[in-house]
C-alpha cells in the first residue's frame, strides 16, 4: 500500500538524554496500532539488551507508523527515534538529515539543557520544523508553564506551539501526533524522478548480509533494480526493500519521502557506507547528496583481549561493529606490556564504555581497555608534525617543538546557585572562561575554552556532583592550541608499563604523578612479591608507592569433605584473575589503567 | 574402578554447634540418633555389596559429635564395617568431645573396635573457650586425655585452635605445653578460620569480633611448628603433626589421592575410575532428610562431579602439596612448578615437591597453580 507523498512525514524525536524520548515513541508507538498493546514492552525501540538495561537509546531505530488524523486523511509518519548523550549526538545528526521535522522533548521538571540546545541548533541546521513538547507534566516537581515560557525565550519558539505531555500516561499523545501532520512539511521529492537515496545506518544480518537503512529522497527503489553506491562506485541487485513496523517487512516500493531498508546481497562492511547516496545504475542522479559531516572521534584507548588468542576475534568484531557504528574508528597496536591490541578511537567516554561492552557480551571477548587519551598534534626540530594518539608514542622531547591539544567550547547549564561551583571547577581543569549568560527559570548558561583531555578526565562526573546533578553539559571541538606538556611514565616493579603512560599539563605532573601512584597502590591487588609503583618524568622518578607483598593465604582443613568446596574456591579465583592482565611478574586490573582519570 | 580402602562415616550431632563450626552439624536433634544409626549402618551395608570396597585399611568416624552415640550404637555400626572387611591393624578413629569422655565410653570405645581417639581440645584458655562456645573447661579437656590414655587409648590426638583473638603468643604456647604434657602421640593445630556462613562469620562482618592480624596468626603457627618438632612430633600436613608412626592414615589416603567412600548426612565421597578420572559424589545434608531417603531408597546422594584425567591430575597436586615431605603429584606440571620453585614458594628434588615455609604461608597460591583452568558458562556458550 502506497502513501500520496502529501500524507508522507519524516520526524525525529530529540532531547537531552532521559527526557523521555524513547517513552514517548513508544505511546507513539502504541497509539497508532503499529505495536499492538500485548506485544508493548519498555523501549520498543531500543534493540540492544545494553538500550534496555542501562534505559538510553545508542543507535538511532527506524519506524513507519500510519496514524488517522482529524482531518480524516491517513498519514504514514516515518519516525526515527535518536541517543540523547552528547557523545552519540553524531547518530542525532545523521538521523536528522533523514528527516522533515523533530518533536522536541523537554523535561517539564528540568527544563532545557544542554543538550536541548546542542539538538535544537542541529535540527535547525537541517531546516527541520520543531514540534516542542513538555513531557512528564505529571510528576509532582514538574512547572510545565515555566518550562513553556523558556522554550520561548530560550529557543525562540512560540509558546502557544508547546504541547503538554506525558509520555508515561499517554497524555497528549493525539495532540502531538496531530501537530507533526499539520506542521511539518510533506517531503519535496518527486517519485519519477532518478533515485537518490541516503543511507543512514546499516546493519549485519547473519542470514541476509547487510542491511541498510536509506531515506529516499527523490525516485522510487524496488527489488530488482541495480544500484550504484555513489561514494564507493560499488553496484547491487537489490533483493528486498521494506519497512519497520517496527520488525522489518518487506514492501513492493519506497519512493521519495519514505524510510525503510535495502537488502542487495552486500557482503563487505565497507559498500555500504553511512552518509552515501544510492541510486539507479541504469539511470543515475545527477549528483550525490551532501551526506554528513565526517565524524572525528575525540578520545583514544587501546583495547586488548585479556587472552591473547582472541586477538583474531576481536579484529572482527570490531569489523562488525563498526558497520553499524560509524563512529568507531581502529587501528593494530602493539604494547610492550598488553601485547597485541587496536588503538580505537571514540566519540567520548560513554561511547567508548559501550564498545567496550557490546565487544565483550555480543562476540564474548574479556577486554583489556587502557585510559583514554585525545589526539595531541607534535611539530618536531625538523618541521614535521604528527599526531600522537597514544602517550607512549610521544617522541622524544629533545626532537619536539611544541606540543598542541584539542581544545572544546563547553556550554554548562546550571541553576544559579551552582555557578560558583562550576567556574571553579572549570578553571581548576584550566578552562577559558567565554561568557555568560542568565535565562528565566534560574538558569545560566556558561561557556568556557577548555582543553579537551580536561574533559574526558572525570569532568562531567565532577560537574555532576559539584551542582547536585544539575548541571549539564555539551561541547564542541573548536580546534588545537598549543601547551605546555610532557608525558608521565609508569613503572612497575621496575619496568615501565606503555599502557599506563599519560600526557598531563606540565605544572601539575609531578602531582598527578604522586596521585596516580597511590592510587595505583590502592588498585594493584597484592602479589607474590612486593611491588614497586614509581612514576617518572623524562626519566627522573616523581613519585614511588609500595604494594605489600601478599602475607598469608593458606586454608587450614582440607580433609575429604572439603576438597570440592576447596577447589572451585581456587577455580573460582583463578577465573576472576582472568580479568587481570600480566605485566611481567606482575598481575594489573583493569581499574588501573583506568586510573588516570580520576586523580583528582 | 580403584579399590577403595578407606571409610568415613559422619555423625552430624552436636550438643551445641559452636559459632565457628560451619561442619554439617545440628544442635537439638539428638532424639534421631537411633534412627540415624540405623540409616547409616543400612548404607554401610548397601555400599559393601554395590562397590569394590574393603578390607578397609582406615575408618573415621567424624562429625558433629560421635561420641555422643553410646557404646552399643558405636558396635553396631563397626560391626557392619566389620562385614565389609577389616585389615588387620586397620586404623579406627573416633572424633571424640571432652566432654564424652569417660571410663565406661572409653572402655566401650575400645571394645568396639575404635583404637584412636581425636579429641576436640581447641583451648585451655578459659577466655578463648567461653569465645568459641565450648562447653568443657581446660580442664575437662586435659582430664579427657588422660581418662582416654588410662583407658587404653595408645593413639591418641588432640585437636587445637590458634589464632584466637585475646590470646597472645605466650598464652597458645602454655595451651601447646599442657597438651604436649600428657603425651599425645598427634596434634592438629588449626587457625581460627572465619567461615562466612556461620555465627563467627556475621560477627566479623559487622565489626562485632575483629580477627588477629596475619602477621599474629603466622606468629602463632610457626611458634608452634618449632615446639612440637622440638617435642619429637613431626610436621607432616600443614595443620598436622606426629610421633614416628602415629600419623593419620584415613587423612593421608585423601592427601595422597586414595579413594574413600563416605558414608552419613552429607558425607563426600571420591573414587578413582580406570580411565583416570576421579568421581566425587556427596550425600543429602540434613539428617531427616538422610534418614527418610535412606530408608526408602537405600540412597542419599545429593549430587556427584567426575573430573577428568586432567582436572584429576590439578586436584591430586592441590591436595598433595600439603604434604609437607614433598609429593610427587605434581610430576605433569613442570612449567607450574618451575614458576613456583622461582617465587621461591617450592623445592624440587628427585621429580618431588614440597612448600618452602613461604609456600606454606601461600599454600592456596601454589595449590591453585595446578587447577586446569575450566570454560566459564559464559564462554561455554559461544
Amino acid at each position: 500500500m502506497s502513501t500520496p507523498t502529501h500524507l508522507t512525514r519524516a520526524i525525529s524525536v530529540i532531547a537531552h538524554v532521559d527526557h523521555g524520548k524513547t517513552t514517548l515513541s513508544d505511546r507513539l508507538l502504541e497509539y497508532t496500532g503499529t505495536v499492538a498493546q500485548r506485544d508493548m514492552v519498555e523501549q520498543v525501540l531500543d534493540q540492544l539488551d545494553l538500550e534496555r538495561e542501562r534505559g538510553i537509546t545508542i543507535k538511532a531505530q527506524a519506524v513507519r507508523m500510519l496514524y488517522k488524523a482529524d482531518d480524516g486523511n491517513t498519514y504514514q509518519i516515518n519516525l526515527i527515534d535518536t541517543p540523547g548523550h552528547v557523545d552519540f549526538s553524531y547518530e542525532v545528526s545523521r538521523a536528522l538529515a533523514a528527516c522533515d521535522g523533530a518533536i522536541l522533548v523537554v523535561d517539564a521538571s528540568q527544563g532545557i539543557e544542554a543538550q536541548t540546545l546542542a539538538n535544537v541548533h542541529q535540527a535547525l541546521d537541517h531546516h527541520l520544523k520543531i514540534v516542542p513538547v513538555v513531557n512528564k507534566i505529571d510528576l509532582p516537581q514538574a512547572n510545565p508553564e515555566l518550562v513553556r515560557e523558556e522554550i520561548e525565550k530560550v529557543i525562540g519558539l512560540p509558546a502557544e506551539s508547546v504541547i503538554f505531555a506525558s509520555a508515561r500516561q499517554g497524555i497528549g499523545t493525539k495532540e502531538i501526533l496531530e501537530a507533526v501532520v499539520r506542521e511539518v512539511p510533506p517531503p519535496t521529492g518527486d517519485p519519477g524522478a532518478p533515485l537518490q537515496a541516503l543511507i543512514f545506518d546499516a546493519k549485519f544480518d547473519a542470514y541476509r548480509g547487510i542491511v541498510t537503512y536509506i531515506r529516499v529522497l527523490e525516485g522510487t527503489l524496488r527489488p530488482g533494480m541495480r544500484i550504484l553506491m555513489m561514494q564507493t562506485g560499488k553496484s547491487f541487485e537489490v533483493d528486498e526493500v521494506g519497512i519497520f513496523r517496527p520488525d522489518r517487512t518487506p514492501v513492493e516500493d519506497l519512493s521519495a519521502g519514505e524510510v525503510g531498508y535495502l537488502i542487495a546481497n552486500i557482503r563487505n562492511v565497507r559498500d555500504s557506507r553511512v552518509g552515501d547516496t544510492v541510486t539507479d545504475e541504469a539511470r543515475p542522479a545527477a549528483a550525490a547528496l551532501p551526506g554528513y559531516r565526517h565524524v572525528t572521534p575525540m578520545v583514544f584507548a587501546g583495547l586488548f583481549p585479556t587472552d591473547t588468542e582472541q586477538y583474531q576475534q576481536l579484529k572482527e568484531a570490531l569489523e562488525k561493529l563498526q558497520l553499524n557504528d560509524a563512529a568507531l574508528v581502529y587501528e593494530p597496536e602493539t604494547s610492550a606490556a598488553l601485547g597485541f591490541g587496536f588503538r580505537c578511537g571514540f566519540l567520548g567516554l560513554l561511547h567508548m564504555e559501550i564498545v567496550q561492552e557490546r565487544l565483550e557480551r555480543e562476540f564474548n571477548l574479556t577486554l583489556l581497555g587502557t585510559a583514554p587519551t585525545v589526539e595531541y598534534r607534535v611539530k618536531l626540530r625538523n618541521g614535521e608534525e604528527i599526531p600522537v594518539d597514544n602517550p607512549d608514542h610521544l617522541p622524544d622531547p629533545a626532537e619536539i617543538e611544541a606540543i598542541s591539544e584539542p581544545m572544546v567550547t563547553a556550554t554548562i547549564v546550571v541553576p544559579s546557585t551552582y555557578v560558583g561551583n562550576m567556574m571553579e571547577l572549570s578553571q581548576e581543569r584550566r578552562g577559558q572562561f567565554l561568557n555568560m549568560q542568565y535565562e528565566p527559570g534560574d538558569r545560566v548558561v556558561i561557556t568556557y575554552r577548555m582543553p579537551l583531555a580536561e574533559i574526558i578526565h572525570d569532568y562531567y562526573d565532577q560537574l555532576k556532583s559539584r551542582s547536585k546533578g544539575y548541571a549539564s553539559l555539551d561541547y564542541e571541538l573548536v580546534g588545537f592550541e598549543e601547551a605546555s606538556l610532557v608525558k608521565l611514565d609508569v613503572l612497575v616493579a621496575g619496568s615501565p608499563v606503555d599502557a599506563l603512560s599519560m600526557i598531563v599539563d606540565r605544572s601539575k605532573a609531578q602531582q598527578q604523578g604522586r596521585r596516580l601512584a597511590e592510587k595505583l597502590k590502592t588498585l594493584i591487588p597484592r602479589q607474590l612479591y612486593e611491588v614497586p609503583i614509581q612514576a617518572a618524568i623524562g626519566g627522573k622518578i616523581v613519585a614511588r608507592e609500595t604494594v605489600p607483598a601478599m602475607r598469608k593465604d593458606v586454608t587450614a582443613k582440607c580433609y575429604g569433605g572439603d576438597v570440592t568446596r576447596k577447589r572451585k574456591l581456587l577455580e573460582k579465583q583463578k577465573e576472576g584473575k582472568k580479568r587481570l592482565k600480566r605485566v611481567g611478574n606482575v598481575e594489573i586490573p583493569q581499574e588501573a589503567f583506568m586510573a588516570v582519570l580520576s586523580l583528582d | 574402578m580403584e579399590r577403595i580402602h578407606s571409610l568415613y562415616l559422619h555423625v552430624p550431632f552436636c550438643t551445641w554447634v559452636c559459632k565457628y563450626c560451619d561442619f554439617n552439624a545440628y544442635a537439638v536433634l539428638e532424639g534421631l540418633i537411633p534412627p540415624y544409626v540405623e540409616a547409616l549402618s543400612h548404607e554401610i551395608d548397601i555400599a559393601g555389596t554395590e562397590l569394590p570396597i574393603g578390607p578397609l585399611e582406615t575408618v573415621f568416624i567424624g562429625g558433629g559429635t560421635p561420641s555422643l552415640l553410646t557404646a552399643a550404637q558405636v558396635r553396631q555400626v563397626m560391626e557392619r564395617v566389620r562385614a565389609i572387611g577389616l585389615a588387620p591393624g586397620a586404623e579406627v578413629t573416633l572424633e571424640a568431645n571432652p566432654s564424652n569422655i569417660t571410663g565406661p565410653n572409653v572402655e566401650g570405645w575400645l571394645a568396639a573396635g575404635v583404637n584412636r581417639l581425636s579429641i576436640g581440645v581447641q583451648s585451655l584458655q578459659p577466655d578463648a573457650l567461653r569465645f568459641l562456645e565450648r562447653l568443657h573447661s581446660g580442664m575437662d579437656a586435659i582430664a579427657a586425655i588422660q581418662a582416654a590414655r588410662a583407658g587404653g587409648f595408645a593413639d591418641v590426638n588432640a585437636d587445637l585452635l590458634f589464632g584466637v583473638r585475646g590470646v597472645n603468643l605466650a598464652a597458645w604456647l602454655d595451651t601447646l605445653e599442657a597438651v604436649l604434657a600428657e603425651g599425645v602421640q598427634h596434634l592438629s593445630a588449626y587457625e581460627l578460620t572465619v567461615e562466612s556462613a556461620t555465627r563467627l562469620g556475621q560477627e566479623v562482618r559487622t565489626g562485632l569480633v575483629r580477627m588477629p592480624d596475619a602477621d599474629d596468626q603466622l606468629e602463632q603457627y610457626w611458634a608452634a611448628a618449632a615446639r612440637l618438632e622440638a617435642a619429637g612430633l613431626a610436621h607432616y600436613e600443614i595443620s598436622n603433626w606426629a610421633q614416628p608412626g602415629y600419623r593419620c592414615r584415613h587423612n593421608l589416603a585423601t592427601w595422597n589421592y586414595h579413594p574413600y567412600l563416605g558414608c552419613g548426612a552429607g558425607a563426600h565421597s571420591m573414587f578413582r575410575l580406570d580411565d583416570g578420572r576421579t568421581k566425587r559424589r556427596w550425600n543429602v545434608k540434613g539428617p531427616h532428610a538422610y534418614i527418610k531417603q535412606t530408608s526408602e531408597t537405600a540412597r542419599a546422594l545429593d549430587g556427584a562431579e567426575t573430573l577428568s584425567p586432567e582436572r584429576a591430575r590439578g586436584e591430586a597436586a592441590m591436595i598433595g602439596v600439603r604434604l609437607l615431605d614433598g609429593t610427587g603429584s605434581a610430576r605433569d606440571f613442570p612449567e607450574q612448578r618451575r614458576h613456583l620453585v622461582g617465587a621461591g614458594l617450592l623445592r624440587e628434588d628427585n621429580h618431588q615437591v614440597r612448600l618452602t615455609r613461604r609456600g606454606v604461608e601461600l599454600a592456596n597460591q601454589v595449590g591453585a597453580a595446578f587447577l586446569v583452568e575450566v570454560a566459564s558458562p559464559q564462554q561455554r556458550k559461544g
